[in-house]
């Protein structure tokens, strides 16, 4: 029994997989570029904020939570960090890769505190301080904007264009490495496993002596910290911001998350799926740009599929009961 | 049965408090700025505040169902793009304002279709159905604006009745208001709305057709949008993909501060028109006051925690305090 669950949660991952492979398929055979080492650059780089995003969301999600400033939050990181470094120049990297995941943090503990503590839903409170972060950003920013000459080029020149082995760049490295630890840490881990039993029923689990309340803490503070990191990335890929930046992107952590089998009902999905999931959205959306679809049509393609990716999700989830309904009969006869 | 008593006494105290707070706002905001108790500025808050109004009065059913719709800004957008583009194309305006009012409704059936129908979550299913509607109308209109109506509508959209405090749109705005209060709170279908989000379950049990009633509730839902879309194109005179963006926010924040619970069974037509014009109220002070529209956003924020944040806490001080009472 144990065995066929986890069988079921890999074979998920391995079919999100191989569609990912088909559609950078057919993606390479419309245009040849794609899979040249230039378009997997391009395609690792313009995924790993929204894919580092997931990977923090992920155990959040799992919980039956959402966190919805997300977004807000790499906004205002990106921009601190940008000002920081304009008023120090001998800042180097060093220095925003210890300040972004700290100022997620305290909005993490935030989120975390209303959540966990209050027992607040976290739909409305994330969508609380997802207003409140971003109005932050807006005063505090002035409307002044920064572009790459006030930030350190050890973060822009040096680490944001390094690529190792001409396809991989450092930012989608740290994606994978932290993909890596997290599923090893979510799968083995005992709060790992407890995301997912709180997730599964968070009422038992709560009877059963697992601490929700530190531990839905934890995943909230753990996603905004990746927010705050997702910032320092952002800079790295635009090398500008304003108080506007990734407005609005929220929902495409969100749809990357699903797509790729985090289920929005807690309990079920990886980190290893989110990661699949974002690089399948921005495939897709690659592909169709290269069969000549106008860009405008693009949001109503990521719509769709994520509609798409919740419904198979639903045929899964009813089929996969249906399976272990049918089993337990077995085993009663 | 033990959780009703205690429970709907609380939300009372809750619409009452935030129709108290409504008064108090603009008694203090009359004193402190002489321009905000006037005809001019009342008719701005009406105005400002009619799209949310009109589509909160439908979005309280569905979050009263333990329902959520998401889409409802980008349903605003693409029927207000397709008032534009129909009627760009040569369509006379009663026939746009008809395929704006149909698109709306469309967009709200399939909302309900894939929720009711197909069983996904709606607040999933939502976030899906923004981001297509959105799209449909960016695929739609491009960057392409429509700003020529006739001068009729937009006169409708955008004028007040002579100098006094209402715009034109507002009568047709409060017999909406009658319409769902009496639906909700004098018929057997607003009965069954709060029943099914109090108990799934139960209203089950008690022979009611939850797919059908959830499906109804989604597409008036997508309607009201669509009527939202049209107010909203004639009083800005544009019809644009755009149109609207984050507003559903807005819609959810200034309902949940009107004491409607999230989690469904609960709520009143009275608290989403106190939430409604509180959260406009404070709004326009604030604007008079030269408060930047940033430190707007902030407060929006903090409003929605405070919203959600008071029925909970004052419901956990009172369950305390009788738990004290129980043991003395």
């Amino acid at each position: 029994m144990n065995l066929l669950n986890k069988l079921k949660l890999s074979s998920r991952e391995a079919s999100l997989g191989i569609i990912l492979l088909i559609s950078i398929g057919v993606t390479g055979l419309i245009n040849p570029r794609f899979l040249t080492g230039d378009g997997t650059r391009d395609l690792l780089t313009s995924t790993s904020v929204v894919a580092l995003l997931a990977i923090g969301i992920t155990p959040v999600v799992v919980m039956r939570h959402i966190d919805l400033s997300i977004a807000s939050t790499v906004g205002l990181t990106a921009w601190l960090i940008a000002d920081m470094c304009a008023k120090n120049p001998d800042f180097t990297w060093v220095q925003c890769f210890v300040v972004g995941p700290i100022i997620g943090t305290l909005v993490g503990v935030v989120n975390g505190v209303l959540v966990a503590w209050l027992r607040l839903p976290a739909l409305v409170v994330t969508l609380g301080t997802l207003y409140i972060v971003r109005g932050l950003a807006y005063v505090i920013s002035n409307s002044v904007d920064y572009n790459a000459q006030e930030m350190p080029p050890s973060l822009i020149e040096g680490l944001g264009q390094k690529v190792y082995f001409g396809l991989l760049p450092f930012t989608f490295l740290l994606v994978i490495i932290s993909m890596i630890v997290i599923a090893y840490f979510m799968k083995y881990a005992k709060s790992g496993r407890d995301a997912y039993a709180i997730g599964s029923n968070p009422p038992a689990a709560d009877l059963v002596g697992l601490k929700v309340t530190s531990r839905t803490f934890l995943a909230f503070v753990f996603s905004g910290a990746m927010a705050g990191l997702a910032g320092v990335f952002y800079l790295m890929r635009f090398a500008q911001v304003d108080s506007t930046a990734f407005y609005g992107q929220e929902l495409a952590v969100v749809a990357a998350c699903v797509i790729g089998g985090v289920s929005i009902f807690g309990g079920t999905g990886t980190v290893v799926g989110a990661v699949i999931g974002a690089l399948l959205v921005q495939t897709i959306q690659g592909g169709l740009a290269a069969l000549g679809v106008d860009a405008f049509w693009k949001s109503a393609i990521n719509g769709l599929l994520l509609i798409i990716a919740i419904y198979a999700d639903r045929v899964l989830a009813v089929r996969n009961e249906k399976q272990l309904l049918r089993q337990r009969i077995k085993e009663r006869i | 049965m033990a959780i009703l008593p205690k429970a709907i006494p609380v939300r009372k105290t809750w619409d009452t408090a935030i129709i108290v707070l409504l008064v108090v706002v603009i008694l203090l905001a009359s004193l402190t700025n002489e321009l905000f108790f006037t005809a001019l500025n009342f008719s701005y808050i009406f105005s400002n505040t009619s799209e949310i109004m009109i589509i909160g009065a439908a979005m309280l059913f569905l979050i009263s169902l333990g329902e959520i719709d998401l889409s409802v800004a980008s349903i605003l957008a693409l029927s207000s793009s397709m008032l534009g583009w129909s009627y760009v194309r040569g369509a006379p305006i009663w026939l746009a304002i008809l395929i704006c009012l149909v698109v709306g409704t469309l967009c709200g059936f399939i909302n309900g279709f894939l929720v009711t129908k197909l069983g996904l979550g709606s607040l999933a299913v939502t976030i899906g159905t923004l981001a297509l509607y959105r799209g449909v109308a960016n695929g739609i209109l491009n960057e392409n604006t429509v700003n020529e109506f006739p001068e009729f509508w937009t006169s409708f959209g955008f004028d007040t009745f002579g100098t006094t405090f209402m715009p034109k749109t507002l009568p047709m705005i409060i017999i909406f208001l009658i319409f769902f209060g009496f639906l909700l709170h004098r018929t057997p279908f607003g009965r069954r709305t709060l029943a099914i989000g109090q108990s799934p379950e139960a209203a089950k049990f008690a022979g009611i057709n939850i797919v059908r009633h959830k499906m109804i509730v989604f597409t008036f839902t997508g309607f009201m949008s669509g009527v939202a879309g049209m107010v909203y194109t004639f009083r800005f005179s544009t019809a644009q993909a755009d149109n609207g963006v984050g507003l559903e926010l807005l819609v959810i924040s200034a309902i949940l501060l009107g004491g409607v619970s999230i989690f469904g069974g609960i709520g009143t037509i009275w608290g989403v028109v106190a939430g409604v014009l509180l959260a406009g109220t404070v709004e326009s002070w604030l604007t008079l006051e030269e408060i930047t529209a940033q430190w707007r956003t902030i407060f929006t924020g903090i409003l929605l925690l405070i919203s959600v944040a008071g029925p909970v806490l004052v419901n956990k001080n009172k369950q305390r305090r009788e738990r004290k009472a129980l043991k003395s």
